[in-house]
Formats: structure tokens, C-alpha cells, sequence
């Protein structure tokens, strides 16, 4: 009965039904759509981060971040493997890296630059290096001479595939070791700078140029789902005990991702907040006008001996309606967008450098957060219904009387 | 036209309640985005000071060639005549020299090689925060000492401490050899890596002995009083030193030749602000569509009246804008106001971001932000308020053209 | 507007202050004479055609006839570029391809710094600090005492001899004497930038010049001597001069003061001790 009562309520006046349902369907388009957005561009920047050699834990030796030099190399590997194996929970990846501070050259070029020897089958699926590979091809296990650099490097360099690069670096003995290293591939990362200060060999590679015989610098973890990193790690100390190595996740591998994560919530929901407001006046004009319409009808209603609590819950019912009907359509536009922004992503590269010094990715990619779009909701439809309740009390508080006088 | 005004403010309170829920809907989005505008200029300030006062200065002097190559030679041979230059313009607030030199550094351990920069100890701490981030031992004592700060990682790759000697070799302006033992006197911490890995500043004097600057310099450091007059600076600059003979040509570059990637960020930031904030603009204007809307419907018959006894549509059409008009002009007004108090209430208190003050201490610097109520912040948002309900408010007024008196009387 | 709040204070200086510099690193690559010409004399054991061993033998020969198994000489060096000048003196004694010493000798405001070469190690001394300092790898690439020779050049003088093969390609008449010119390419997998060498040896064995070309065979220094007279009791040139392809009007000019070739000199020559304090 109220219910089709409230229905047909709000369609007496389509017009500014359909108006006022307009601006719900916008504000909550605009919460779930740009919601997106922005999340999709934290969720970039800490996939950036994660992905670009540093996964959601590393262990290293527990000098070395400090000074990230080849003496504070992990040894004992053979133990590492253990812990780990026991450790890591199912879906978790984890590889070896060994990380030198290089110069690489060729005969016009030279720059300072982080030289990594990976295991490249094992990056897949922990950082940008396993699938970044866009030309060429990628490194083999046992590859002796082939290296891997980036597009930015080898524009800079003004060399290519096939072409050589000198390495020369510090070993264990603290001689200099140079290799010429020959292009096999070509990576291409998120962030330019990315591109123009990594440079991958193989791992083995890597061990026989610093004179490092069965030692690494790190190794860094993926597991299946980000979320659990802090008690993986913690499991991960309690086993490493007195080793000398330590596992550290990676909001303390980036302390300024994690701060800005810690805020971000927040303003989401500040920015909602104002959305709604800014819907709700809308609301309750919308509302309390209709109401002010039928003030005989209710008078009437009342004077027929309806409950005041009745005509309040038949007015709160059309709120409802409203609220809930353009929340949907909100909904459904809000993803219609996402979902056809997400397929290509939103090109930023016009400003590409406005976005990597924010530590964005070229393409921003929207991602659809379950609590984002839950609070949207709840925001419009709950708070709805609060400031519709003044119409509402107002309807409800009408005399007979006082009813058939107006007008 | 009075009599349109009188009519239309009346009409206004026809309805008291409606037309005050429409002026704070218009209220609170001129609200919100003066303060929200106000929010962004302030943090882009203080993004641009801090940068600003970390290394680069609002405008720096260089000869011609040094910003591009980094040689030695490419110096300001005669700073002082700059510093009687800069303290002749109004809007300078303080200035300093730096020299640099690309050398190695060595502790009895290690050896990397780093830029070395001269600095004036005195100058220096009016124009960077450099005093302020030596978190272990002191700042340079004097021009002349043979003292260094170094950035922290620096120092922990170089594995040195306060007292500690280390080795300068490099090439002197002349291309003779330049070395000096200096006593490490300070560390610092920016937050930067880069500038803490790379950095360690002596005293200028020293530098100049060290690497035969023969007084010269590489770096003439501008700090204006206000971001505003950077613009008003570098041309009075600029034409200043055109006519000075120096053996390299000088050249005057601001913060954004200095550094490009700041202006290219807050410019991103800007455009995505500005989507949130169309968005929230035209959320507003279809929660008070209705009222507008309203205000024609409810009147259909007194339009037919007005319209029958000779009113011409034009006129009721201008008399529903004045209201429309009269109303978004109320709202904004309020907002504007409201907007100030709140900007200027934060600007002179601060904003405090628990999250990140804590990451943001450590890096030295507050984590409060202050907003900065500027003319644009002011305006451009109310604006655009004034200018979506002004569209909005069309509509409804294009709707009484169409009115028939005959039917609207009998309008119900 | 989110994003301003706290990322402001970091990444945007991570981008944007210039300390990139300290990483880009100009290169000075090439080969220091004096070692090029006192390289040892390996046997070649590699089966090649027989164009390649006549290139190979021409190249030995040619190291054989400049080189001595040690020697001291006295050079003046001159850095040149457009707008600036600077000379010094030096003097530097030799002992195969695997030890050498540079010591600057004028003027007196550098007097005294020298560079210790031992096999791949440099290390470099100044009175002033009274310091010596080892080089770190990042610094090989570094000028050598503002040069257009880098400390590499200085480090790897074995290169030539060791990391390409030689073959003729033509030859060339210079004041009446047969000149042979050759091309070296790197073997594969050689520590080296360039993507070949082209050299000019006069058949009594002077080399008259060596350019560097990168992997596209686009020249981008060359080295080239002069002034062939008698110097340490046999036909020598007498000046140097290394000059980049690039840049115009930016050479390094080497001009022989003196030069004695010994059997031998003692190993206490080349240490670090001797370093701080050279005999003259």
C-alpha cells in the first residue's frame, strides 16, 4: 500500500522528480566515477612502487639499507630458501636480486646507474621487469652476456638492440670489474626514471661480474594479495632471528606511499560529504515542495484519521525512492564510465611530468573499491533520509485544520 | 526596472523557506570551493617555497652555458655586483652566492664522487633552510673554515661522523687540481635522498681558495618577498645585468626554468581539481533547478493574469532571471564570506594532517598546511557558480515564452 | 586537490632539484700515448686469415718499435677549448704496460699531484692534503686531470693489443714512406666502448694516428701524432694531439720534452710510497 502510494507519489510531478533525480544521479555518478579515478591513482602509485624492484616484502641483510653496498650481501642463501619455504603462504612468489651501483658506457654516453641481476623467470608477477619487456627479448637464466635497459636509457644513449654497453662496477675484492654487456631487450616502466636507472643482467651473470659466488642483495616477495604483508614479515623476522637479514614490508620500504594512503580515506570522504550536501539542499527542497503541495491532501488524510507517524512514513517512503532509485542509476553510470575508462585507462602522458614527479603512472586506470562504493551509497541514501525527515516531520505535523485553510 | 526589482524581491519571500534552502545550496558550494581553491593555492605555495627554500631560490643568476653543462668555467665573475644589484630591487628579500664542483670525496673508508657547493654561512640561512635541517653537530661556523655538512646518507656512505676529516679532489676553476681536507661540522636531513646522497656544502670562502674561484661564483641565489614579484624581479633583473660585461653573458632564470616538473605537477593537480570541482558546480545547479522550475510552474496562472492584462512575455522572463539572479547573488555573496573567514581562519592556524605529519617531521618541515585566500581563489569558483545557475535559471525563463495567457489561467 | 596534501613536500623535489648531474658523467675515452706505446708484446695465438695476421703483425710491430720495456720521459700538456687554455708538465716513468707513474712537475700550484697506475688500479696523490686516494669505479670515466683523456684511457692501455682484431684495409704514402691503414675491431664480448678503430701506422712501425668510431662507425675522437724526430735515440713523434669529433676547437695537445728508454726500472718505482714522494 505505501509503497505504491509513495510511488506513484513521486510521478505525479515527473518533471521535478526527474530534476532532483538528476542531481542524485550526477553526485553519486561523480562519487563512484571520479572515486575511481582517484583510487585507481593511488592504487597506481603503489603498484609503481611495488613493482618497481620492491614487492610487497624484502628481506636484505640488515646493513644494507643503510649502505647498500656489495659487503652487505646476504651469504647464507641456502638458509634464506628455507625460511622462506617454510614462511611464505600459497600464491607467494619471491626472487633473488643482486643490486650494484654501476657506470655504464658506450663510446658517446656514460651515466651512474643501478645494475640488477635477476632470476628472470621468477620476476613474473613480482616486479614490472617479469612482463616490461617490450622489445627485443628478455634475459635467460643462464644468459652470460645480454642485458636488459630501458627505453629512456637507450634513447639517451642513442644505441639499440644489438648494440653493447660497458659496465663497470666495484667487486667483493674491491677491484674494478668491466663487461661489456651486449642489448638483448628493451624495457619499458611506469616512470621514465625507472627507465633511465635500472639496467638487468641474469643473476648468475651479475655473481660471476662482482666476484659474489653464491651471495645476494635481496630478495623481494610478492604474495597473492596485498594485505597481508605485515604478518608475513613479522613470521619472517621471528625465523630470520639472529641471521643478520631482515624482512621489511613495503609501507616501510616507502614511508611516504604509506602517509599518503593513511590520509587518503579521508579526504575521499570529505569530498563525498560536499557532494552531498551540495545534492541534499536539492532534497529537501525538492521535498518539502511536494509536500507543501499536498498540505490538503494530508490535512484531509489526518482529518480521516490517518497517524501522523503514517503520513511520515509514507513521505519518508517517496524519499526512499527517490534516493534509491537515483543512487541506482548513479551506480549503473558510475561503472559504465569506469568500466569504459578502465579498457584503455586515461592517457596522462601530456603532462608526463607533472604525473611522475606525483609518482603516477602514464595511464591512470580506475579501480572500483567495494568500502568506496558502499560509503557512497550509504552517504546519499542514509543521510538522505535524515534531511528528508524534516519534510517529512513537517507533513506529519500538519493540522486538519490549519491544512484546508492554506490556500 | 524598479518596479521589476521591487516585484521580484517580493516574490523571493513569497516562499522563505524555499529560497533560503536554494541560497544555501549556492552558499555552500561558493563555500566550499573558495576554500577548497584557497586549500590548493596555499599547498601549491608551500610546495613551491619549500622547493624553493631547500635549494633553488625563486630566481637564480648564472652565466650563460652553466645550467646546460656544469663546467667550471661558466661562472658570475663579480657576485658582488650583483648582491648591490639585488639590494637596489624592492621585492628582493634576501639573496645568496653558491659555487659548485663535481669532485671526490673521500673518509679513510670510502670514496664517491660527489657536487661540492660553496656556500655563504650567513647568506645561505636567509635564503635555504639548509640551518635548520643539521640535525647532528652545527652549522658552518664561518666563510672561511675548512668545515663541511653533509647530507645524512652521504655521511653514512662515506661512514663519517661530526670531527671526522674528508677529502676533497677535484678540478679547479683554472683546471688545476683542487684539494682540501675539511672537518666534517654538520649532518643534515632533508627527507630528499637524492639531495642527502649527494650533497655536502663548505663554506664559500673555502671553496674559492680550494678550487681558484678567484672571487667568482657559480650561482647568484634570489629569494623574493612573495611569489607574486618573482616576475617583477626577473625582468628588472634581467635588465639590469644585460649591460654588464662579464667574460660569459648572464642570464636570470625563476623557480620554474629551475625547476620544470614543479609547475608541470601543480598544473596536473589543478586540472583534477577542477573536474571535482565542475562536477560539484553542476550538482548544485540541478538541486536548485527545481526551485527555479517551481517558481514558474506554481505562477502559471499568475503569468496568464500579468499576460492577459497586457505583460509582455519578455518582461516576465527578465523579472524570473532578477529573481534567479537576485538569489545565486545572495548565495555566493554568503559564500564568499564564508569562504574567506575559514580560509583565513586556517591560513593563520594551519590545517593538521595527522597522517603525514609525523613522515613529514622527520623530513623537517610542518605537516600543517595553510590555505591562501588570494582574489582568484575568491572569485573563480563563486563564478562559476553565478555563471551554471545563471543556465540553470534559463530554462525555466524560456518556458514562459511559450505561455498562452488562455491556457495559463486556466492553468492548474 | 587530494593529491596535493602530502605528497608536496617529497616527490616533487625528488624529480626536479638538479642533482642529476652528479650521476651524468661526461666521457673522456681514448688512449693515453705513452701507454699505448709502451704495451708488451703478447704472442698471437689466434688462428686468423691471413690479412688479419699481417694487420695483427703490422699492430705489433708498431707497439714493439714505440714501446720500450720502460722508460721516463718529460712531457708538457695543453688542454684546449674555445674559450680557455692551460698547460702543464709532467713527467712519467713506465715499466711495461701494467705500471706507471704521472707526476705533475709545473706549474708550481700543482706541482707534485701524481697518478699510480697498477694493472686495472689507479690511485691518485696530492701534496697539498697530502692524501692518497684510490679511485672508485665511478670515477673511471672521469677527464684525467681535466683532459680529453680519461682515467680509463690511462687504466686500460692493454686494450688495443688485447681486445681487437687488426686487419688492413689500404695503404698510403705520407713524405715518401708507405702508410698502412687498419681497421680493429673489437673481439666479441671485449670491455670496450668502441665500436671500432681505425689506425695509421707508417711501415717503420710509428703510429700516426688512432680514431675511435662508435657502433655505427661514426668517428668520436681521434688521436693524432706528429713531428716525427729523433726522441730516446730512435724516430719518434713529438706531439700528440687528441681531438673530439663533436665539439670544435676542443683538443689535448701532448708535446715530448724528453724520453729515455731503459731496460728496466726498479719495481719500487711504482708504489704507493713512491707516489707520495717521486724521484726525480
Amino acid at each position: 500500500m505505501f509503497v505504491q502510494m509513495a510511488w506513484r507519489n513521486i510521478w505525479r510531478n515527473p518533471r521535478r522528480t526527474t530534476v532532483i533525480l538528476i542531481a542524485v544521479v550526477i553526485g553519486v555518478w561523480s562519487m563512484i566515477f571520479l572515486g575511481a579515478l582517484m583510487r585507481g591513482m593511488v592504487d597506481g602509485m603503489i603498484k609503481n612502487g611495488i613493482s618497481t624492484l620492491t614487492g610487497h616484502i624484502q628481506i636484505h641483510h640488515e646493513g644494507y639499507r643503510k649502505d647498500p653496498v656489495i659487503d652487505n650481501s646476504m651469504l647464507d642463501v641456502d638458509k634464506l630458501d628455507a625460511v622462506l619455504t617454510e614462511v611464505l603462504p600459497e600464491g607467494a612468489k619471491y626472487a633473488k636480486r643482486i643490486r650494484v651501483n654501476t657506470i655504464a658506457s658506450n663510446a658517446r654516453h656514460s651515466a651512474g646507474l643501478t645494475l640488477v641481476g635477476i632470476e628472470p623467470e621468477k620476476e613474473k608477477g613480482i616486479s614490472f621487469i617479469g612482463e616490461g619487456v617490450v622489445e627485443g627479448r628478455l634475459l635467460k637464466p643462464d644468459e652470460k652476456r645480454g642485458i636488459i635497459i630501458g627505453k629512456a636509457l637507450l634513447d639517451k644513449f642513442e644505441t639499440k638492440i644489438g648494440r653493447k654497453l660497458l659496465i663497470m662496477t666495484q667487486d667483493t675484492q674491491n677491484e674494478i670489474a668491466s663487461k661489456s654487456f651486449k642489448i638483448v631487450g628493451v624495457f619499458r616502466a611506469e616512470m621514465e626514471a625507472t627507465e633511465k636507472n635500472f639496467v638487468f643482467i641474469s643473476l648468475k651473470s651479475a655473481k660471476k661480474l662482482v666476484k659474489l659466488n653464491d651471495g645476494i642483495s635481496e630478495v623481494s616477495i610478492s604474495l597473492a594479495e596485498r594485505g597481508m604483508e605485515g604478518e608475513v614479515a613479522e613470521k619472517l623476522n621471528a625465523q630470520l632471528g639472529s641471521t643478520g637479514l631482515k624482512a621489511e614490508t613495503w609501507k616501510e620500504l616507502i614511508p611516504m606511499l604509506r602517509a599518503y594512503l593513511e590520509i587518503f580515506d579521508g579526504f575521499m570522504y570529505i569530498w563525498y560529504l560536499v557532494v552531498f550536501t551540495a545534492m541534499g539542499f536539492g532534497i529537501v527542497n525538492t521535498t518539502l515542495m511536494a509536500v507543501f503541495e499536498r498540505m490538503r491532501e494530508f490535512g484531509l488524510l489526518k482529518a480521516l484519521g490517518m497517524k501522523p507517524s503514517w503520513i511520515l512514513r509514507g513521505v519518508l517512503t517517496e524519499s526512499l525512492f527517490l534516493l534509491v532509485l537515483g543512487a541506482f542509476l548513479g551506480n549503473v553510470l558510475g561503472f559504465i564510465f569506469t568500466y569504459a575508462t578502465a579498457q584503455t585507462g586515461i592517457d596522462l602522458s601530456a603532462l608526463a611530468a607533472g604525473a611522475e614527479a606525483w609518482g603516477l603512472s602514464r595511464t591512470l586506470i580506475p579501480v572500483v573499491v567495494l568500502k568506496d562504493v558502499f560509503m557512497a551509497n550509504f552517504m546519499v541514501v542514509v543521510l538522505g533520509m535524515v534531511v528528508s525527515a524534516y519534510p517529512a516531520v513537517k507533513a506529519a505535523r500538519f493540522t486538519p485544520v490549519e491544512a484546508m485553510m492554506m490556500n | 526596472m524598479p518596479i521589476d526589482i521591487t516585484m521580484a524581491w517580493r516574490n523571493i519571500w513569497r516562499n522563505p523557506r524555499r529560497t533560503l534552502l536554494t541560497v544555501a545550496a549556492i552558499g555552500f558550494a561558493s563555500t566550499a570551493l573558495v576554500f577548497m581553491l584557497s586549500f590548493q593555492f596555499g599547498v601549491y605555495d608551500t610546495m613551491i617555497n619549500s622547493s624553493v627554500n631547500i635549494h633553488a631560490g625563486h630566481l637564480q643568476i648564472q652565466a650563460k652555458g652553466y645550467k646546460e653543462k656544469m663546467a667550471m668555467r661558466y661562472a658570475v665573475a663579480d657576485p658582488v655586483r650583483m648582491g648591490n644589484l639585488l639590494n637596489g630591487i624592492d621585492d628582493v628579500k634576501s639573496y645568496t652566492y653558491r659555487a659548485e664542483g663535481f669532485s671526490m670525496l673521500s673518509s679513510s673508508d670510502r670514496t664517491y664522487g660527489v657536487l661540492v657547493t660553496g656556500i655563504d654561512p650567513d647568506k645561505e640561512k636567509q635564503v635555504s633552510t639548509i640551518k635548520s635541517l643539521v640535525r647532528k653537530g652545527e652549522y658552518l661556523s664561518s666563510s672561511n673554515a675548512y668545515e663541511a655538512l653533509v647530507g645524512s646518507l652521504l655521511a653514512a656512505n662515506l661512514k663519517v661522523g661530526i670531527g671526522d676529516e674528508i677529502t676533497i679532489l677535484g678540478q679547479a676553476k683554472d683546471g688545476s687540481v683542487a684539494a682540501s681536507v675539511v672537518t666534517v661540522k654538520g649532518i643534515f636531513t632533508s627527507g630528499i635522498d637524492e639531495f642527502d646522497r649527494s650533497t655536502v656544502q663548505i663554506p664559500l670562502k673555502t671553496f674559492q681558495e680550494v678550487y681558484s674561484m678567484d672571487g667568482a661564483v657559480h650561482r647568484v641565489v634570489v629569494v623574493c618577498k612573495s611569489l607574486k614579484s618573482v616576475s617583477m624581479v626577473k625582468a628588472a633583473l634581467a635588465e639590469d645585468i644585460s649591460g654588464i660585461d662579464e667574460k660569459y653573458e648572464l642570464k636570470v632564470f625563476d623557480w620554474m626554468e629551475i625547476m620544470p616538473g614543479l609547475l608541470q605537477s601543480i598544473q596536473m593537480d589543478l586540472i583534477s581539481g577542477f573536474i571535482m570541482y565542475i562536477i560539484l558546480v553542476i550538482v548544485v545547479a540541478f538541486s536548485i533547478l527545481n526551485t527555479f522550475l517551481m517558481a514558474v510552474f506554481e505562477r502559471t496562472r499568475e503569468f496568464g493574469v500579468l499576460m492577459a492584462i497586457g505583460a509582455e512575455p519578455g518582461r516576465i522572463m527578465k523579472l524570473l532571471l532578477i529573481e534567479s539572479i537576485t538569489m545565486t547573488s545572495i548565495g555566493i555573496f554568503l559564500g564568499m564570506a564564508l569562504g574567506s573567514v575559514f580560509s583565513l581562519y586556517f591560513q593563520k592556524h594551519g590545517i593538521d594532517f595527522t597522517g603525514a605529519s609525523e613522515i613529514m617531521n622527520q623530513m623537517g618541515i610542518s605537516g600543517l598546511m595553510y590555505p591562501k585566500l588570494t582574489l582568484l581563489s575568491l572569485f573563480t569558483g563563486p563564478m562559476a557558480v553565478l555563471f551554471i545557475t545563471s543556465v540553470a535559471a534559463l530554462y525555466p525563463a524560456l518556458k514562459v515564452k511559450s505561455l498562452r495567457p488562455v491556457e495559463a489561467i486556466s492553468y492548474n | 586537490m587530494m593529491k596535493v596534501c602530502c605528497l608536496s613536500h617529497n616527490s616533487i623535489f625528488r624529480k626536479n632539484i638538479n642533482f642529476r648531474f652528479a650521476k651524468e658523467i661526461s666521457i673522456k675515452a681514448g688512449s693515453i700515448p705513452i701507454l699505448l706505446v709502451s704495451v708488451a708484446l703478447l704472442l698471437s695465438v689466434f688462428t686468423l686469415p691471413a690479412f688479419a695476421v699481417e694487420g695483427q703483425e703490422i699492430v705489433e710491430r708498431a707497439f714493439n718499435y714505440m714501446r720500450g720495456d720502460a722508460s721516463i720521459s718529460k712531457l708538457e700538456m695543453t688542454v684546449h677549448r674555445p674559450d680557455w687554455e692551460r698547460t702543464m708538465a709532467l713527467k712519467v716513468w713506465t715499466k711495461g704496460e701494467e705500471e706507471s707513474i704521472f707526476v705533475i712537475t709545473a706549474p708550481a700550484k700543482d706541482k707534485g699531484n701524481g697518478t699510480l697506475k697498477k694493472h686495472k688500479d689507479m690511485w691518485i696523490f696530492n701534496p697539498k692534503v697530502n692524501r692518497v686516494i684510490k679511485l672508485p669505479p665511478s670515477m673511471m670515466s672521469q677527464s684525467w686531470q681535466g683532459s680529453d683523456f680519461s682515467n680509463n684511457d690511462l687504466s686500460k692501455t692493454d686494450s688495443l693489443k688485447l681486445d681487437y682484431i687488426h686487419t688492413i684495409e689500404g695503404e698510403e704514402v705520407h713524405d715518401g714512406k708507405k702508410v698502412y691503414l687498419i681497421k680493429s675491431m673489437p673481439k666479441p664480448g671485449a670491455p670496450v666502448i668502441w665500436g671500432m678503430q681505425k689506425l695509421k701506422i707508417r711501415e717503420d712501425g710509428i703510429i700516426l694516428e688512432p680514431a675511435y668510431f662508435d657502433e655505427d662507425f661514426e668517428g668520436v675522437k681521434k688521436l693524432s701524432m706528429s713531428e716525427i724526430e729523433i726522441l730516446g735515440g730512435k724516430l719518434y713523434p713529438r706531439v700528440w694531439k687528441m681531438e673530439k669529433l663533436d665539439e670544435e676547437d676542443e683538443y689535448t695537445m701532448l708535446i715530448y720534452k724528453s724520453l729515455e728508454f731503459k731496460k728496466s726500472l726498479p719495481s719500487n718505482y711504482f708504489t704507493l710510497s713512491n707516489l707520495r714522494n717521486p724521484r726525480r
